[in-house]
């Protein structure tokens, strides 16, 4: 069992995302010096870098989570907004001033308050979809999730409707420092520019969204490369010989799709507490699609493409912005990319590297 | 069953607590039901057909509708209104119709060709380009007809005064053109499917595609077949849904779910169940208002929300749908 | 590896089916493929490269190199700097999405406004307006404002049309900074809480205010109401709810863009109002008109709606007699002033059609700001917050057109020696950043709308 031969095409196949992987390293690091550079010369506004870099980590964020749902367990998840969109609402409904329900709860408090709803959500969805075929578990959740949306468009005395719930106040309103942080450094004057409030409070909103990523990064991988995580990637292949194992797939498979959609949750935290105003808008299918684009483009099963993939998507976004293109040709675009990906490189850009599945399976043996 | 008789102790119960007066609501709604299920049943044939023949779930479906219906409104457009009248729908809404079925045909037909066939992918890979392609339609609809509404330039008519004397429905003309023409349609593909050659080898090839290309059926000509009459039913759906009301570059995709939640109750793989699923899910659609009627506080609005979990449903307890494992 | 009993898809248990069937339709298991490869498709290539301590640095440069096309795509525009270039402001429009409507018609103003503002100059420099297109979004609207403040840097935003929108960019934009934000089109009630948030068109309160009056005075003690399920409805509705003293009967919202109102038409008959009051759009009213007339319930009671629900598209598109004596109240411009009519002529010369009140909103934003930014010591947000109410205030001397104001201000007048009266109405911004409403009652006879009284708000 030791490293065999491997094939040709498997070498060139290495080769090949080698080279993939050093471009697109040398484009981000490009990009990311053109960034600064253009920050430091004074072409880049400051408030406006942080807040691109504050955007790509919330569809980064929902691109991990829907990588823990597709790229670890297979699962067709077509319900990432619904999720988002309950981040948001449930610390929201808790800790705005213009909430229907209270304004009482600190928003951290509030965070906690909407993992429970997430993980009470995701087993409502779960439980009757993830026993379901690739395509109906696609239908089935993209339906539920619909179902999400339309009560949050249309009970009003407990989600505002869509009048929206306004008054949102600071992530970290009523702690002691970092309350008030963003206000009492004051204006910084630093020549080319001035660094005021928004730009401090983005900054602030930046650091909490990045340390969200940050955290679901470092969990996912560790669970990447746990036993558990093994089990998943086992079912994923072959649930069969995960069953003759002895590993319930049915259990395996609500954990992730569990986990996955907190880590997405986790961006519609970020997502109230720096829009300040929130309509039931957030629930469109949109940014469920996105979340799959940059899965696809980045990699399924890949945390790195995740956060590419995320990457990309604000690039697109913003950049076509930028140009001055409507969003008619953005919609195009982004239809475009998604079938030139899977028509020329389905795996995606940055497919996960070193995917052991069982040792056996290396380098081409004869078992079955 | 347990479906069935709930809508009808529903119904009966609206009546007898409402009182003789509300019959007429009643039909009524039963009778934009009937109008509406027509265009889902139109729209959930195509789709049917293509996962019983291409094998996954056509996301672009809707967006093909929408394909129609402007290609229709560009065709009435140019042909006018004048002429004679069937209907009270001028000559020119025809050839529309004929117009919005050609091209929505073409259109996918040309994209299957392009993008579908080329792709090596599993039929999840095809469920996520054809997302990308229902994007690009719209993009394409959006670019040259922007992101208003438009509607077709034919008049709004009264009900039909004799029905509405009869039986206090009010039915206008265009709805029982919309009702007869899709009925025509309907049945002109049941005569295809089980009488025609064609109709033999696309069933032979929906039950088992590597069965027919053994037994010497050119696959790929059933399934240009089957993308020209799915797609084609499709764009005569979106007319309709024009017709019906409005057009705007997310009326396809606005209905698609609904169309997959008719599909899955008829039965994945069963054009018939298709037809079954989409006149049930259309009917209850329509219905919903007697919700609040009764007293029951699930407003309209929640109208396509009910069909997502009749969807959920009927995967959890019969996945196989309410045709079963027929294929036709 | 196990293929499974059932070798397609059709038939098949739509629970899960081992992973191995669902791949080519043929379903059948291929055993070189099963090797080193996931067999569910072609997304998961297994890579054999191991390499995991390049990871972490990776990641840095992600975090770092984030957007960066976006960004340098987006960024060589240094704004209206120089001193001798345009002076820029933003504007942010839906030029797309579900109020795509009212950013045609203020395009049309804006345009006609910048071409009337750039035949004289301010202080022999153009104006030149950045606009970018919020989508009708929350979402993409920050987006905009997001990169107009803060990458352009312009220090006056006119924005935005969608009354959720202008306070979502208030709050998370503008809020804190200088920059000046004068919505164009937001008629909540709800702006009326920002201060900072100034708006071109009345709040819509005054509009329920009336409606209800109106319904009141004409003797109908009971109304059925249905609003669009958004901001605008619901801001209206619920400010109508509260000056309403008759019986609601039936009050139920609807969503924008249905291909059929049958059910809320058949329900607001089925109780027996004396009035029907439609707070929705154009195209959502003339179907319910189109399917009242069709059941034919047209005539069963008399109707009133809010601004949005007339208009050409509605006449064009309704039967003759479906809307006979229906009253409507919308914010108007002062269409006997003899500042309106010739913006009216001009406006019907340029685009061929008569002027909407919301082209004039846009119109008169653009006039503002650009006496604005002539009044202002400097072309900073803070000199231009200084000056851009008294512009409008009765303090000073009436003036109609951008042309008289700007004389007087180039003679060396200040911002309080200039009241300009917009072709829109008197402007004159209170304390919470409203105009002065100025209401118009249009009642439908033989399918035209005739103008039958004026109502200035508080």
């Amino acid at each position: 069992m030791a490293d065999e031969t491997r094939s040709a095409f498997e070498e060139s196949e290495d080769t090949r995302q080698a080279q993939i992987e050093r471009a697109t390293n040398a484009v981000l690091v490009a990009a990311a010096l053109a960034l600064v550079g253009g920050t430091l010369v004074g072409l880049v506004s400051p408030s406006y870098l942080v807040f691109l870099v504050s955007l790509a980590a919330m569809y980064g964020l929902l691109s991990l989570g829907l990588n823990v749902q597709w790229g670890y367990a297979g699962l067709i998840n077509f319900s990432v907004a619904a999720f988002f969109g309950l981040g948001a609402y449930v610390p929201v409904l808790l800790s705005a001033s213009g909430s229907p329900i209270t304004d009482a709860v600190p928003p951290i408090v509030g965070l906690f308050a909407a993992v429970v709803v997430t993980v009470l959500l995701a087993l409502a969805i779960g439980i009757p979809t993830l026993s379901l075929r690739e395509d109906y578990l696609a239908i089935a959740s993209l339906g539920l999730a619909e179902v999400v949306r339309l009560v949050f468009r249309n009970q009003e005395n407990w989600t505002g409707g869509t009048s929206g719930v306004g008054g949102i106040p600071l992530f970290f309103e009523g702690v002691p420092v970092l309350g008030t942080l963003p206000r009492d450094i004051g204006t910084v004057d630093l020549g080319i520019y001035t660094l005021g409030f928004q730009f401090w409070n983005g900054l602030l909103n930046a650091l909490i969204v990045g340390s969200f990523v940050l955290v679901s990064y470092l969990v996912l991988r560790r669970v990447h490369r746990s036993p558990w995580g093994r089990v998943l990637r086992t079912i994923r292949s072959d649930e069969d010989l995960a069953e003759a194992l002895g590993k319930n797939a049915y259990a395996f498979r609500m954990q992730a799709f569990v986990l996955g959609s907190v880590v997405t949750m986790l961006a519609g935290v970020y997502y109230a507490y720096s829009n300040y105003f929130l309509t039931p808008g957030i629930f469109d299918p949109i940014y469920t699609f996105y979340a799959w684009i940059a899965v696809i483009l980045g990699g399924s099963g890949s945390n790195r493409g995740a956060l590419f993939g995320g990457v990309v998507i604000v690039a697109i976004i913003e950049g076509t912005r930028a140009f001055g293109l409507s969003a008619s040709w953005r919609l195009f675009a982004v239809g475009l990319l998604i079938i030139l990906v899977m028509r020329f490189r389905p795996q995606g850009v940055l497919p996960p590297r070193d995917e052991l599945i069982w040792p056996g399976a290396r380098g081409g043996g004869t078992d079955e | 069953m347990i479906g069935s008789l709930s809508a009808a102790g529903v119904l009966a119960s609206a009546v007898a607590q409402l009182g003789g007066g509300y019959l007429p609501q009643l039909l009524n709604y039963l009778a934009n039901g009937v109008v509406f299920s027509a265009i889902i049943v139109l729209g959930g044939i195509g789709l049917s057909l293509v996962y019983s023949i291409a094998n996954f779930a056509n996301f672009a479906h809707g967006d093909t509708m929408t394909v129609g219906a402007y290609a229709g409104l560009v065709t009435l457009g140019a042909v006018g209104t004048a002429g004679p009248q069937l209907f009270s729908l001028p000559l020119g809404f025809y050839a529309a119709l004929l117009a919005g079925i050609a091209v929505a045909a073409i259109v996918a037909v040309a994209t299957h060709y392009l993008i579908y066939e080329p792709l090596d992918v599993d039929s999840i890979g095809l469920l996520i380009t054809s997302i990308g392609v229902a994007f690009v339609y719209r993009a394409l609809v959006q670019l040259r007809f922007g992101t208003g509404t438009y509607e077709y330039d034919i008049a709004t008519l009264r009900p039909i005064p004799w029905i509405e004397d009869l039986t206090g429905i009010t039915l206008t003309e265009h709805e029982v053109a919309i009702v007869l023409v899709s009925t025509t349609l309907v049945v002109a593909l049941h005569v295809v499917l089980q009488y025609t050659t064609l109709g033999r080898t696309m069933r032979a090839t929906a039950d088992n595609e590597s069965l027919a290309k053994v037994s010497g059926i050119r696959t790929d000509r059933v399934i240009t077949s089957m993308w020209v009459i799915g797609a084609g039913l499709a764009g005569a759906a979106g007319v309709f849904l024009g017709l019906y009301n409005q057009l705007s570059p997310r009326m396809g995709f606005n209905l698609l779910l609904v169309v997959f939640a008719a599909v899955i109750l008829g039965g994945i793989g069963s054009v018939y169940g298709a037809m079954l699923g989409g006149f049930v899910i259309g009917m209850v659609n329509r219905l919903t208002p007697v919700l609040t009627d009764v007293g029951i506080p699930i407003e309209p609005a929640y109208a396509n929300a009910i069909a997502f979990v009749i969807m959920v449903l009927v995967l959890l307890v019969r996945p196989t749908g309410i045709a079963g494992e027929e294929v036709t | 590896m196990v293929t499974g009993a059932c070798g397609n898809e059709l038939g098949c248990d739509a629970r899960t089916t081992p992973r191995s069937r669902n791949h080519a339709p043929s379903g059948t298991a291929d055993p070189e493929r099963g090797k080193g490869y996931m067999r569910c498709s072609l997304f998961m290539n297994v890579n054999m490269v191991h390499n995991t301590k390049r990871l972490t640095r990776r990641d840095i440069l992600r975090a770092t190199g984030v957007a960066g096309i976006a960004a340098t795509a987006g960024c060589v525009d240094l704004g209206g700097g120089g001193e001798s270039g345009p002076y820029e402001i933003g504007m942010v429009d839906s030029q797309t999405g579900s109020l795509s409507a009212f950013g045609e018609r203020n395009q049309r103003g804006r345009d006609l406004a910048l071409s009337a503002v750039n035949d004289v100059g301010i202080g022999g420099r153009e104006l030149s307006i950045s606009v970018q297109d919020s989508q009708s979004q929350q979402s993409t609207g920050v987006s905009a404002a997001q990169q107009l403040v803060n990458q352009e840097g312009v220090p006056f935003l006119i924005g935005a049309v969608g009354s959720g929108v202008s306070i979502a960019i208030y709050q998370s934009v503008i809020e804190g900074t200088d920059v000046v934000q004068l919505s164009q089109n937001s008629t909540s009630p709800g702006l009326t809480d920002y201060p900072g948030l100034l708006r071109m068109s009345p709040t819509g309160r005054t509009q329920s205010s009336a409606l209800a009056d109106i319904i009141s005075e004409d003797g109908n003690e009971s109304v059925a109401l249905t609003y669009v399920n958004n901001d605008y409805g619901s801001g209206i509705t619920q400010a109508f709810r509260d000056a309403y003293d008759g019986e609601i009967l039936y009050d139920s919202s609807h969503d924008q863009g249905q291909s059929s109102y049958s059910s809320v038409v058949s329900q607001m008959a089925n109780t027996d109002a004396d009035a029907w009051l439609f707070i929705t759009y154009q195209p959502e009213f003339t179907t319910m008109t189109q399917e009242a007339y069709s059941s034919g319930v047209e005539g069963q009671a008399t109707w009133y709606g809010a601004d949005s629900v007339q208009g050409s598209d509605v006449l064009d598109n309704t039967p003759e007699g479906s809307l006979e004596g229906m009253k409507v109240v919308l914010p108007s411009a002062p269409v006997d002033q003899e500042n309106y009519q010739s913006f009216a002529s001009e406006f019907e010369s340029e685009y061929d059609r008569e002027p909407t009140v919301w082209a004039a909103y846009a119109y008169d934003c653009v006039v503002t700001a650009a006496l604005s930014i002539q009044a202002a010591d400097e072309f900073t947000g803070a000199a231009l917050g200084d000056v851009v109410r008294d512009v409008t205030r009765p303090e000073g001397e009436q003036v109609t057109s951008f042309e008289a104001a700007s004389e007087i201000l180039a003679d060396g007048g200040s911002a309080s020696d200039v009241d300009y009266q917009g072709v829109s109405g008197p402007i004159d911004f209170d304390e919470n950043g409203d105009p002065v409403a100025y209401l118009q009652i249009l009642t439908v006879q033989d399918h035209e709308y005739e103008s039958t009284g004026f109502i200035t708000g508080e």
